[in-house]
């Protein structure tokens, strides 16, 4: 029986994303938020956890409440609780703030086990793992390919470029799930019915939590972005040569010799 | 195959116009209603070209003008016939709320949440694997290795009928019974869109263009006003087509925007969505298929109703009251004592009964009228260079009917002339 937590994020779906040239923010507008992939893998690990071991695996994201859709797809997984985070009061959070309000409601839960993604498609800082556990005082490895339990202890493999680490945790403790390790399986019919017919989704808002407003949202936010830079455009001259190959080879080598690209002996 | 621990009066597969639809109408009647739907939300699977009539929706869904998702009402029809860089257009203009520019997956995710509000279970990323068929009954749905079970299944899986194929209800989709309809959904400022087209605000433009505009492919492209973007493209017939086309089919579409006709319109455009699908072409009354078996119905694209006439197009409200119809249908069967094919078989005398059959039957020659490749090439350059004669001469204008003779003259003989005529004033 292992009780696992898995912290998700619903983030807008980048790869359709533009950026806004005069202001150097997402364009948000319009496009439509999906869960983190990389936090699809962390639910995945934590399910096969529970196939392997049996116990419980409770989701919780801080989002808007748009992210019940997430949620609902992580419980048609086969995750058996949700937790929606949200209050406005936690709005404009920076990754300290995020991880002080993760850390205080999974203290509210019983687990063994927290996993998250390795970092977010939106963002990429790959704070909150290291943040949760330095606040909770837990165990945290990241890069984490497989997990087993072997003697009460959490056994993790951890892949590097060169090297594969295998630790032994004691738990309770943190873990981050390596981006691609993991194929994230498809929602089950009775699990979504489940969702829908149950409604197994919890609202925490700061009533629940009841957290100083000094240390939440935009206020409990140290991180100031000072600038965005763009990078510049390199300009195509996007010339396009229809023919036959021999023609074109040629073409190609005369454009490279006039832009000092070639030199031909 | 596990039986998941719920089961439904009904389950609806596809949750587009006709799948919502069914699944409104019974939910509200009472009956438990499971809607099942593969794209990550309600209509992501859809495609239409852009305009919608409104008055078989607002018969179907309660408080459809207060909160449906209509961007235009098309107060402003044009018709345009195409040759080179010559067009002539017919247009018509009134106010007046009949049909309206949307886009499509707002109005599905639109009529699935009306199906939530009257107690349905609407469930999307659930793809059907199968049909479940027990003693030549269909008792339910397989996803995975799970089974869902109902007194009856609504089949609106769209046009690509692969439930229904791999359950042997229909013969594979023929060629001929397909258009291929490709378009680009292109961001314009909301007040340009208005200067460009003389449209009032909330006023939209529908307009068809026939002639080599689509690349000499038969068939018609169109150009529809959303709120702050145009929906351009065009429907091709897939069985004539496919022996022609010589370019993936997205390139006609770009060929269409860069038309030295229409580029104007979009050069402060951007391009947001590319997408393509099939539509049914079929002749009523000789569907190749059934609409319904014992504990299944099959409404929609899947059942094959669509309109088209060249220059009207009429999808997304013949399937949502196809929807509906298959619903009274499932009430009518209840009370008469089960889902049997018997007491089903009321869907195809409601059908017949509904404007849908009764138009489809109407218009039977419509399709066959437009395989005449004249009408796609001979006739738009014979209006044009009469047009062309009658308003580029600066000294001597030609009478009409000597315009009309010099235009005709190797172009076209008069008994085809007259046949083709003919032929259209009796299909449309």
């Amino acid at each position: 029986m292992l009780k696992v937590v898995v912290g998700i994020k619903w983030v807008p779906n980048t790869t359709s994303v533009n950026i806004d040239p005069n202001t150097g923010t997402l364009i948000r507008e319009g496009i439509p938020s999906v869960v983190n992939p990389h936090d699809l893998e962390a639910v995945e690990m934590a399910l096969r956890l529970k196939d392997e071991y049996g116990g419980k695996v409770t989701v919780i994201t801080m989002s808007p409440p748009s992210a019940i859709a997430g949620l609902e797809h992580v419980l048609g997984m086969g995750a058996d609780e949700a937790i929606l985070v949200s209050d406005r009061a936690f709005a404009g959070a920076d990754t300290l703030a995020t991880s002080y309000v993760l850390a205080k409601v999974i203290d509210r839960l019983d687990y063994d086990l927290i996993i998250f993604g390795q970092e977010t498609i939106d963002s990429s800082t790959a704070h909150i793992g290291a943040q949760v556990a330095s606040w909770l005082d837990l165990p945290y490895v990241y890069y984490v390919t497989h997990a087993e339990l072997r003697g009460g202890k959490l056994v993790v493999r951890r892949s590097l470029e060169d090297a594969h680490e295998t630790y032994e945790l004691d738990l309770p403790a943190l873990i981050s799930v390596a981006m691609h390790s993991l194929n994230p399986r498809r929602v089950r019919v009775s699990n979504k019915l489940r969702v829908k017919l149950e409604n197994p989704i919890k609202t925490w808002s700061n009533e629940v939590l009841g957290l100083d407003p000094e240390c939440i949202g935009l206020r409990g936010s140290p991180t100031a972005l000072s600038k965005i830079e763009m990078v510049p455009k390199v300009p195509r001259k996007n010339e396009v040569f229809r023919g036959e190959a021999r023609e074109a080879a040629k073409w190609l080598l005369e454009k490279l010799k006039e832009e000092g690209l070639l030199e031909l002996g | 195959m596990k039986e998941v621990g719920y089961r439904f009066d009904v389950i609806v597969v596809g949750a587009g116009p006709a799948g919502s639809a069914s699944a409104y109408t019974l939910a509200k009647k009472g009956f438990k209603v499971l809607l099942v739907e593969r794209g990550r939300i309600p209509g992501s699977k859809n495609v239409f070209g852009g305009r919608v009539y409104a008055d078989p929706l607002r018969e179907v869904f309660d408080g459809f003008d207060d909160s449906a998702p209509i961007h235009r009402w098309v107060t402003k029809e044009r018709i345009s016939m195409v040759s080179g860089d010559a067009m002539t257009s017919f247009e018509f203009y009134m106010r007046k709320n009949t049909s309206f520019t949307t886009y499509l997956t707002e109005l599905a995710c639109w009529m699935a949440k009306k199906v939530e509000e009257v107690g349905g279970t609407v469930l999307t990323e659930i793809t059907v694997d199968e049909l479940v068929v027990e003693n030549g009954k269909v008792t339910g749905i397989r996803v995975g290795d799970e089974k869902v079970s109902s007194e009856v299944v609504i089949d609106a899986e769209g046009i690509n009928r692969l439930l229904l194929e791999r359950a042997g209800l229909v013969p594979k989709l023929e060629l001929r019974h397909a258009g291929l309809g490709v378009k680009e959904v292109i961001k314009l400022p909301k007040k340009e869109i208005e200067d460009l087209f003389s449209l009032k605000e909330g006023e939209g433009l529908a307009w068809l263009m026939m002639g080599d505009i689509t690349g000499g492919l038969p068939g018609g492209a169109f150009l529809y006003t959303n709120k702050d973007s145009v929906s351009l493209g065009l429907v091709v017939m897939l069985g004539e087509a496919v022996k022609e086309v010589r370019e993936h089919i997205s390139r006609y579409v770009e060929a269409l925007r860069l038309h030295p006709l229409l580029e104007r319109y979009f050069r402060n455009g951007r391009i947001m969505e590319y997408s393509a699908h099939l539509v049914p072409e079929y002749t009523w009354p000789s569907l190749p298929h059934r609409l319904y078996a014992d504990g299944l119905l099959v409404a929609g694209d899947a059942a094959g109703l669509l309109l088209n006439l060249g220059y009207n197009f009429r999808g997304v409200d013949y399937a949502a009251y196809s929807g509906y119809l298959a619903a009274k249908a499932v009430e009518k069967a209840h009370e008469m004592g089960g889902m049997t094919s018997e007491n089903l078989s009321v869907y195809e005398r409601l059908l017949e009964e509904s404007f849908i059959v009764k138009q489809l039957r109407k218009f039977r020659n419509a399709p066959k009228m437009r395989e005449n490749r004249r009408l796609y090439s001979t006739y738009p350059e014979l209006l044009n260079s009469v047009m062309g004669q009658l308003f580029h001469s600066s000294y001597e204008v030609p009478k009409v009917m000597e315009a009309f003779k010099r235009a005709r003259k190797g172009r076209v003989g008069w008994l085809d002339l007259i046949s083709d005529l003919l032929e259209v004033v009796r299909s449309v």
